[in-house]
């Protein structure tokens, strides 16, 4: 299989550190990831929300590009990418749809577009758990994580194809292949309010104040993600959700590639642990600590 | 044979689209066909009264109406014809109404269809031959099987009535699903106290044989004699000897026992009685948590009974009965609601059953009728009531609605007040469906008198919120917001379905169900309460959803039926049944082994094996004709060569 | 009177008295309109509809047939239309065989309620009809002769069975002679060329039993005329599934019977033989190897190899030794364990549609109607009362025409579901050599497909799939009438 990478803006700027820990933790797995060359944004949510045509358009450019270059498999980080993309690629298969988008490129899309897909279940289908398992140099026994997916990740069901859209489990398989102990966070595909941190700060605190609060309550050590905005929201605003929530936190908020980075043993530098505004020292005391328990 | 036709115009409803005068003048062409007419209304008192004067003017000996469907009037015409002398299976009719005027404008078309119609039975009758009821004994005396309020109640008119009567019941007490109930809408009057009296008359009634804790093993015969085996299952203890005074559950160690009885929501000892007004009041071990029984060793019951009623090593007992007729009063089971992950999927202890929380509810529950959450045994504050909890929803696979899950909701919610005077209960509904008499009255007093929050629209999700209490998230339609409540405890209107075991007895019964395991009725509307397998009815909810006033006047409706079947002291069967030509017949038992309705039997005649029909039995659906090979057993009035007659009618032309 | 000429064609329906012929009703009711074609013959219940309706009606010039019941699980009869799914379905599939389009006939679940789902039924229906014609007739084809193929690998090497354990099975049935009323096998007919039935009673008779390619007929035809004798009888590999067939269908009892097993090595298709042969006054000499016989006819030797010569059957048999039998002596040849399709069914399974019924048409000119045929097969078990002679019920007429005669075939054939062990008996009694095995072996072949590979005549105690039902047929799949 041959893959494109498509890192997103996010990797660029807020999210420098699920760059860095997804090209470490793919790279430690042997999955390679090339990074496509001249891509542009995929249009993110404004795009898509005032014209499908024009937020198509420049998914098919990205896509276009991804074929051009022979890859069969388009990999995304982002789930926020990743929804447009597919999206954008679905509606594509219609002609009468196609040849309008067509109208709005300088070079039409050629032939046909390469499969889109996120790192996560890229992971997953490059290496399967019990692969994770003999990579594991520490592993991560003791630990009690929630993995949360937020709502883009398994939406639409048949469009993300991404197991349960309820009830989606690939992060916790890979995780607790880490060794660390999962809990069932009921809240996994919840919102955590996106994008209205800007215009309705109010909800994002609420929304994401709820998910720290059960976190918090169900004695999470840390909460896992997989979208720079989640992240964004549950981390960066913690302090605003804290309040809303009207309680304190102190709940670290990775994503799910910096854990599977420190289970292979990476340093905490290559994995961008110091971006995080909740400091993970907790964590990484309380991993010192186990593992000198075992 | 002289047969006469009588094409009818039905007023307009034929002769607007067909020539009927011109299918008449045709039909005079078709073979033995001495006299053809086309009345206005055949079937009004004119026209039968002329087909009475054709017949004996004409020396009809076979007689085809064209009209409505037969499903219609078959029966009116057969009656007619039997009037004037002719037996009543040498009559034929053709649909040139639903079948012809009214799906056709095509005038032309029409005129030719309906003349072949007629032309088909005209074929047919000419193979027709006279058929005769027979007539047999019946035994007077009725099985009810499920002791639920619907089986008590025809029980009760049956043995009022003076037949004797069988009740069978699978639990240890009749009762049924009424019986674990607190009390009931709209009048909330109390459960035990309104069935319990119906229970004792059920145990003293001279009339009423009770076999509890028993289970129906094999029927076999019809309607008017059936022969019934029943299965006894082991209860270890001598009932005759049993007073029910308690003592051996007051003394068993085993006390982790699962209490089914209280829908689990509490434990019982290994031996017990499931609750103090239990019917008969005898005690049952439960073999997998009795000491004695699982391990060899204990005994403490033996000992401790005053009447030496405690028998470890009894057996299973299988006694016969003979009765006329059965009734099914089988009842309903929960569906399984664990396949509602997004309610916690039967991980959570305080996302209880509606039946459970009936349990708490009520005095002689585990909690003595304190409300007290499971987890905790906390006083619940906020109470989620969520309607439709396998109900109306068809990615479960359960598109019906429950019926009364609506109304004990309201109920339970009005009881909630009056136990927790603090508390406040909210409850997630679809649609309120209060169609009965002060249903509506009573639905609207609990949320005027009572104060409990009516919240129209689904629950998406339910999870606890880590300190204790619940988080419901669902959406209000009518405000068209999302809600969200903390509740500390959920309480889920499951819906039902049939019984466990439903479709076995359906097939032992030898009686259709639907695919949710509901017995299918007679018809619809007009025979909900029989079926057609004659001698087999239905009462309460085995036949589909329903009230306990439903139930009730379910179970009176089949005695009735019982009573006027033993009004009789023979019946007739339909002479439309298979008949076997021994001599064709080469004994191999195909048919016998076909049959659904166990009509058919091995017969040795001069030495050599015959199939052979149990005429009464037989309900005339003719798989033995198909199925056997040499033709030698032949459904009279659907024969071969009858509908031979019409395909070569048809074909040959 | 004929069909109103170019607007209608005719279609037959056949509709259970409950649920579809309610549905109909309610369509009317509603004034739900609908094509004329229909002509609706009301049965109690779609488990009363022979599939030999389905074919009368077509044979007699229906250009469709449709046949609806109540929904599987609402049957007024409780399991009336779980029958008649088993048996409709094979019907479907066998029609083709005779080179009739299988789309002109369908079945269709409907209920009383559901007159706006008749009303579409019957729409789409007729409009189907329409869309394929009038239906082609047999006696309008042009007569196609063709022959089988018979340029075959066998599944295991065909011999002369040279080294069977003859003397040591008349040893065997000499020792059992005493408690038996006889036992039938073979011996030498008229020359040392033809087999003919022996019903041994003395240790003389069992001298002249014989063992080898001659011993072509099938001896559980007999079986049925001795029930409740104790008998012994001598088969090969496919005579036994025929003995196993009687047994399950209760027409002779185990304890009765004594079954002597001696390995088959196939056996030779007679009927090619005497055309190699020519025509002969008389048969000098058969001398035998192991790989064929030489016959010396009127001083002229000629080679038969079995390879080349055995019966179509003996080439795709993978039952060379008894399956059922109380007495083995020897080893039969490894089988290989493939599928093949007879030689006789992949020569129709190579035709058109059209060139099917052409084919039948031109081989049911030759028929004699003599039921040769009829009395060879071992499952014919109505004998005397065989519907083809039959007034009541009156399937057939005297008729010698084509349908007629193909009618008889196929009310054999239906007959035969799931019964047949194709042991080819009547297609080797016939005197004029029409390959009707073809039809037995497509019943058998859809009967297989349907129902978990079932082969009758394996197992005594197996239901035999046409007479049970699931509630969830696995390969028997809804129409969608969407």
């Amino acid at each position: 299989m041959t893959y494109a990478y498509y890192p997103g803006c996010s990797a660029k700027g807020s999210s420098t550190d699920y760059e860095k820990s997804t090209q470490a933790v793919c790279d430690f797995l042997g999955l390679t990831l090339v990074e496509m060359p001249d891509w542009n944004c995929c249009g993110s949510t404004p795009a898509h929300a005032v014209d499908t045509e024009l937020s198509a358009a420049l998914c098919a450019r990205n896509l276009d590009i991804a074929a051009r270059q022979g890859a069969e498999m388009l990999l995304t980080p982002c789930p926020s990418c990743l929804s447009n993309l597919k999206h954008a690629a679905n509606r594509l298969e219609k002609p009468e749809f196609r040849a309008r988008v067509d109208a709005l490129l300088d070079n039409p899309a050629a032939g046909n577009f390469p499969a889109v897909t996120s790192v996560m279940q890229g992971i997953a289908a490059h290496c399967d758990v019990n692969d994770i398992a003999k990579h594991i140099r520490k592993n991560l026994k003791g630990l009690k994580l929630a993995a949360y997916y937020g709502c883009l990740m398994s939406r639409p069901a048949e469009l993300m194809d991404f197991g349960d859209p309820e009830n989606p489990s690939l992060m916790e398989n890979l995780l607790a292949a880490c060794g660390a102990e999962m809990l069932d966070f009921p809240l996994k595909t919840a919102c955590c309010g996106a994008s209205y941190g800007i215009p309705e700060r109010a909800v994002t605190a609420r929304l994401s104040g709820r998910i720290l609060k059960l976190a918090a309550c169900m004695q999470a050590d840390a909460v896992a993600v997989a979208c720079p905005l989640c992240q964004m929201n549950l981390d960066l605003r913690q302090p605003q959700a804290a309040k809303a929530a009207d309680a304190f936190f102190n709940m670290p908020v990775l994503y799910f590639t910096q854990i599977m980075g420190l289970a292979f043993g990476l340093s905490p530098a290559a994995l961008g642990l110091e971006k995080l505004r909740v400091s993970a020292d907790s964590l990484l005391r309380k991993l010192e600590a186990e593992g000198g328990k075992s | 044979m002289r047969i006469g036709i009588f094409i009818c115009h039905c007023g307009s409803n034929i002769a607007g689209t067909v020539d009927c005068a011109r299918v008449a003048e045709i039909s005079t062409g078709f073979p033995d066909v001495v006299y053809a007419t086309d009345p206005v209304y055949t079937c009004a008192e004119p026209g039968q009264a002329a087909i009475e004067a054709a017949i004996h003017d004409h020396r009809l000996d076979g007689v085809v109406v064209a009209s409505c469907s037969p499903r219609m009037h078959e029966p009116t015409f057969r009656r007619t014809v039997e009037r004037a002398g002719l037996n009543r299976y040498l009559f034929e009719m053709a649909n040139i109404r639903e079948h012809v005027s009214w799906i056709g404008k095509d005038r032309d078309a029409n005129t030719n269809k309906a003349a072949e119609l007629v032309k088909m039975a005209v074929a047919k009758l000419r193979n027709n031959r006279p058929l005769l009821a027979k007539s047999f004994e019946v035994n007077k005396k009725v099985l009810i099987v499920g002791g639920g309020v619907a089986g008590i109640q025809a029980a009760l008119d049956c043995a009022d009535g003076g037949v004797p009567v069988i009740l069978l019941e699978r639990e240890s007490t009749i009762g049924g699903k009424m019986a674990k109930l607190d009390k009931t809408f709209p009048t909330v009057d109390c459960s035990a106290c309104i069935l319990g009296p119906k229970m004792v008359d059920v145990a003293q009634h001279p009339n009423i044989t009770l076999y509890a804790y028993s289970e129906l093993e094999d029927i076999s015969g019809y309607i008017g004699n059936f022969t019934v085996k029943i299965r006894k299952r082991a209860t270890y203890v001598n009932w005759e000897k049993c007073t029910g005074c308690g003592a051996c559950s007051e003394k068993c160690p085993s006390k982790k026992t699962p209490d089914t009885f209280n829908e689990l929501t509490g434990v019982t000892t290994a031996i017990n009685i499931p609750f103090p007004q239990a019917i008969p009041k005898k005690a049952v071990i439960s073999a997998e948590h009795c000491r004695q029984l699982t391990k060899g060793k204990c005994g403490v019951c033996a000992k401790i009974c005053p009447t030496g009623a405690v028998v470890y090593d009894m057996q299973d007992d299988v006694v016969t009965e003979e009765v006329g007729c059965i009734i099914a009063a089988t009842g309903y089971d929960l569906m399984d609601w664990t396949v509602y992950r997004e309610y916690g999927g039967g991980q959570y202890p305080d996302v209880i059953t509606s039946l459970q929380y009936e349990r708490l509810l009520s005095t002689s529950g585990p909690t003595g009728g304190h409300i007290r959450r499971p987890s905790d045994g906390l006083e619940p504050k906020h109470i989620v009531f969520i309607q439709c909890v396998g109900s109306r929803d068809k990615s479960v696979g359960r598109p019906y609605c429950s019926g009364f899950c609506c109304m004990y909701t309201a109920k339970q919610a009005v009881l909630t007040k009056d136990h927790l005077p603090f508390s406040q209960s909210y409850v997630f509904y679809m649609d309120i469906r209060a169609p009965g008499k002060l249903y509506d009255e009573f639905t609207r007093r609990a949320v005027e008198e009572y104060g409990v929050e009516y919240i129209r629209g689904r629950v998406s999700a339910v999870y606890p919120d880590g300190e204790g209490a619940y988080v419901v998230m669902g959406v209000d339609t009518l405000l068209g917001r999302s809600v969200e409540i903390k509740a500390d405890i959920v309480v889920l209107a499951v819906g039902i379905e049939a019984s466990r075991g439903a479709a076995a007895l359906a097939e032992k019964l030898r009686i259709s169900y639907d695919n949710y395991g509901f017995f299918m009725e007679s018809h619809v509307k007009l025979k909900p309460v029989e079926t057609n397998t004659a001698g087999v009815f239905l009462a309460g909810v085995c036949q589909g959803a329903k009230d306990i006033p439903a139930s009730v006047a379910q179970g009176s409706a089949t005695a009735a039926k019982v009573l006027a079947l033993f009004a009789r002291d023979r019946l007739e069967n339909d002479p439309q049944t298979a008949q076997v030509d021994t001599r064709r017949c080469v004994g191999c038992g195909k048919c016998i082994r076909c049959c659904p309705f166990g009509a058919l039997k091995e017969t040795t005649i001069r030495g050599e094996i015959k199939a052979d029909v149990i005429e009464t039995v037989c309900q005339g659906c003719g798989l033995c004709t198909t199925t056997c090979p040499q033709g030698a057993v032949q459904l009279s009035h659907a024969t071969d060569n009858q509908i031979l007659a019409e395909v070569n009618a048809l074909c040959r032309c | 009177m004929p069909v109103l000429n170019s607007k209608e064609l005719r279609i037959v329906g056949f509709l259970c008295n409950w649920c579809a012929y309610g549905g109909a009703d309610t369509a009317g009711v509603a004034r739900a309109g609908q094509p004329t074609d229909l002509r609706i013959i009301r049965v109690p219940c779609s488990g009363r509809v022979d599939p030999l309706f389905v074919l009368k009606a077509l044979l007699e010039g229906a250009d469709g047939v449709l046949v609806s019941g109540c929904h599987p699980r609402d049957c007024h009869y409780a399991a009336g239309n779980f029958y008649a799914r088993r048996r409709l379905e094979v019907l479907k599939r066998f029609l083709p065989v005779l080179g009739i389009d299988d789309a002109r006939f369908e079945y269709a679940w409907v209920s009383a309620s559901e007159g706006q789902r008749w009303q579409h039924v019957v729409t789409s229906f007729t409009k189907r009809i329409h869309a394929m014609g009038p239906a082609p007739h047999f006696d309008d084809a042009k007569p196609l002769l063709r022959v089988a193929d018979m340029a075959l690998t066998a599944l295991r090497p065909l011999g002369t069975a040279q080294n069977a354990a003859v003397n040591e099975l008349k040893q065997v049935i000499k020792d059992k002679l005493p408690e038996l009323n006889c036992v039938i096998g073979w011996q030498q007919g008229y020359d040392g060329a033809h087999a003919t039935p022996l019903f041994m009673k003395t240790p003389e008779d069992v001298d002249k039993l014989s063992w080898g390619p001659f011993n072509v007929m099938n001896p559980a035809v007999y079986l049925p005329l001795f029930k409740g004798k104790k008998t012994g009888v001598v088969v090969k590999g496919c005579d036994s599934r025929s003995v196993v067939e009687l047994l399950q269908e209760n027409l002779i009892k185990r304890e009765d019977v004594i079954i002597f097993a001696l390995p088959c090595e196939g056996t030779l298709d007679i009927a090619r033989v005497n055309e190699k042969l020519g025509r002969y006054t008389r048969i000098n000499a058969v001398a035998y190897d192991e790989a064929g016989v030489t016959i010396t006819a009127d001083g002229k030797e000629h080679r038969f190899c079995m390879n080349d010569f055995a019966q179509g059957k003996c080439y795709g048999c993978a039952t060379p030794m008894a399956v059922l039998a109380d007495t083995r002596l020897g080893e039969p040849h490894k089988v290989n364990p493939v599928s093949s399709v007879p030689p006789e069914l992949a020569m129709l399974d190579d035709m058109a549609l059209s060139e099917r019924m052409a084919f039948w048409r031109g081989q049911m000119e030759r028929c004699l109607r003599c039921y040769a045929c009829r009395n060879a097969c071992p499952m014919c078990v109505c004998r005397d009362y065989c519907v083809s002679d039959s007034r009541n019920p009156h399937w057939m007429s005297q008729d010698a025409d084509i349908n007629q005669k193909l009618f008889f075939q196929t009310i054999h054939a239906l007959h035969l579901s799931g019964r047949c062990t194709g042991c080819g008996e009547c297609q080797r009694a016939c005197p004029v050599g029409i390959p009707i095995l073809a039809l037995r072996q497509q019943i058998a072949r859809a009967v297989a497909q349907l129902f978990d590979d079932y082969k009758a005549g394996l197992n005594p105690a197996a239901l035999p799939p046409l007479l049970g039902y699931e509630a969830h047929e696995k390969n028997i799949h809804e129409r969608d009438w969407k």
